[in-house]
């Protein structure tokens, strides 16, 4: 029997879906597995739930946003919350840190039909089964969630620093070497050490690692020069929202 | 020191060495610059190699155990079906210091116990080894204190050492690495040129700024599991884990398996892992044997100092690069001495 899947976007930019669509080779072999009955962004033919696997991306910034994520997760056996939006609140909760009116002068000349609330992981309103950090989660990772879904095992998935995977392909330490303002140390694995690879440091995109040491990576970023108003802003980006970097976040 | 015999090369020799290397189906590994650091990597020209290097990114382990690596494909279908593969090729590390040719021997005793690892062995028997004394120490450096370094005597096929600019002692370690020096005819080592050696060891030797004590550290460092150095120093350590990735002796590994897409079939992966990590010590249902993180530092420090389970297998020798590549300045070299009461 085939799993059915259904796929749903809250507060987002789609580009965790787009990772997923990046599926490519491996579609075949997983429509063997699964079945996707609702993917809009894949199909037009949608067909209601209940599902065996929701996946879902974005955080939650609006009333009907929670009556939404409420019934998917009443028609879904599992849940797979995928991308820091829907895991932590992700970019667009840097706006949680500002009045809701102010953000909403910034952007729209028109602010009074909006209905709009700071923004939430989704985790704020229904159990999540399985957190995809990044931003996007690797395809790899969410093929590990899949996978682990049907054989009903914990899927593996990497929750140490950036800094294991970047001596795995031996990059030079930006943080240490060049006194570069690299998030790596915190942020949880998953990506790749791709931005290191490319000589850039790592901007924290998959969030808090299994139990960053904030505090010393603060007086890290201190030494090499960074203001509190520069580390602030870092710890913001992502997860601005979560228990290990919202202190730093408010700062 | 060169029992097997020595002989003195210049810079196109160590070239022809290379060459022969080649000629006989090894692929030649050696440090190269990568940015402000180094890195041992595929080198077919003498001039590609660094020999002014001081320590490399990670150490030459990275070449005999590696990061990641594909140790079975099996087949799920009425039984279970394993394909063994080691994948592994004739290769030369060129250009390995002292202290990390220490490091191999430690390897070597270590994956050669029972139950054997029979990658690493594989690998192992089909690696050359071309040791390199260091031309210089830095500030980083202690093998001096831990009789690690800087002078070889074991651990290599071929030794070199430069003895003045373009000019080297070339000593033998082992049989094969006499007969693929003696296919280069090289005019045989006399006794000024180990004394030349012996100046340059005497030089190192008095350049080292970073002294260590280590002596007894192993059973000193277990009765003060409760030294207020553990929780003082974690505060500050990260757990980025970067200690024991670069770590020339650190062979943690986890093992997990990947399943493709048919969920039939699938692969055992064997992957470097550190016990700075908070994943390293959890066992199932969430139990986890090093929560803390002054835990797990302490872990590592114990196991440097000689004192955890791995006991000698994984003590320290000195290269510096867990100082180097720590983000937090945390240095074992001061928390040893902090134990011994300094």
């Amino acid at each position: 029997m085939k799993l059915k899947i259904g796929v749903f976007k809250f507060t987002s930019c789609s580009g965790c879906q787009i990772e997923l669509l990046r599926i490519n080779e491996n579609l075949p072999g997983l429509l063997n597995l699964m079945d996707f009955q609702n993917w809009t962004m894949a199909s037009s033919n949608v067909q209601q739930g209940p599902y065996d696997i929701a996946i879902v991306e974005g955080g939650i910034s609006t009333p009907e946003g929670i009556e939404e994520i409420k019934t998917i997760r009443r028609n879904s056996k599992l849940l797979i919350a995928i991308g820091d939006c829907a895991v932590f609140g992700g970019i667009p909760s840097i706006r949680n840190w500002m009045k809701q009116r102010e953000a909403e002068d910034l952007v729209y000349p028109k602010p009074e039909h909006l209905k709009s609330m700071k923004v939430s992981s989704i985790d704020e309103y229904v159990k999540v089964d399985v957190y995809l950090k990044g931003c996007p989660p690797h395809l790899d990772d969410m093929l590990e969630a899949l996978k682990a879904a049907i054989l009903n095992i914990r899927p593996r998935l990497r929750q140490h620093p950036v800094c294991i995977e970047c001596k795995f392909y031996e990059n030079e330490c930006l943080l240490t070497t060049y006194k570069q303002a690299c998030m790596g140390p915190v942020t949880a694995a998953g990506c790749g050490a791709i931005c290191p690879n490319v000589g850039r440091t790592c901007e924290g995109c998959y969030g808090p690692m299994s139990n960053p040491n904030v505090k010393s990576m603060v007086e890290r970023l201190r030494e090499i020069g960074l203001t509190d108003e520069d580390i602030m802003r870092k710890f913001r980006k992502y997860a601005g929202t979560s228990e290990y970097y919202r202190e730093v976040a408010r700062l | 020191m060169g029992e097997a015999g020595a002989f003195v090369a210049e810079l196109n020799d160590l070239q022809r060495l290379l060459d022969e290397f080649t000629k006989h189906g090894y692929t030649v590994y050696g440090p190269i610059v990568k940015g402000k650091s180094w890195v041992f990597s595929k080198v077919s020209s003498i001039r590609e190699l660094d020999l002014n290097y001081t320590r490399t990114i990670l150490p030459p382990k990275k070449l005999l155990h590696p990061v990641k690596n594909r140790i079975f494909d099996f087949k799920l279908n009425d039984g279970f079906e394993v394909f063994e593969s080691c994948n592994v090729k004739n290769i030369v590390i060129f250009g390995i210091h002292p202290c990390d040719l220490r490091a191999i021997e430690k390897l070597d005793e270590f994956f050669s116990q029972h139950p054997e690892d029979v990658c690493y062995e594989a690998r192992r028997k089909r690696t050359l080894i071309v040791g390199l004394t260091c031309n210089a120490v830095d500030e980083k450096c202690f093998c001096n204190s831990l009789g690690t370094g800087p002078e070889a005597s074991t651990g290599f096929d071929i030794l070199i050492t430069q003895i003045s600019d373009g000019f080297f002692l070339v000593e033998v370690g082992s049989s094969k690495g006499l007969d693929i020096l003696k296919t280069l005819d090289l005019a045989e080592a006399k006794p000024e040129h180990f004394e030349a050696k012996r100046k340059h060891i005497e030089h190192l030797k008095s350049s080292f700024t970073k002294t260590a004590d280590f002596e007894g550290l192993a059973t000193l460092a277990k009765d003060k599991l409760d030294h207020k150095i553990w929780v003082e120093t974690a505060e500050r350590c990260l757990s980025c884990g970067n200690c024991s990735m670069v770590c020339p002796v650190c062979y943690c590994f986890d093992l997990y398996d990947s399943l493709d897409l048919t969920l039939k079939e699938g692969v055992r992966i064997m992957e470097l892992d550190s016990c700075q990590l908070l994943e390293y010590a959890e066992v199932a249902l969430g139990g986890n044997f090093r929560k803390e993180r002054s835990q797990r530092l302490r872990h590592w420090l114990l196991c440097k100092f000689g004192a955890a389970g791995g006991s000698t297998y994984t003590s320290c020798i000195g290269c510096g690069r867990c100082i180097v590549y720590c983000p937090a300045n945390i240095d074992l070299t001061e928390i040893a001495h902090v134990l011994k009461g300094g």
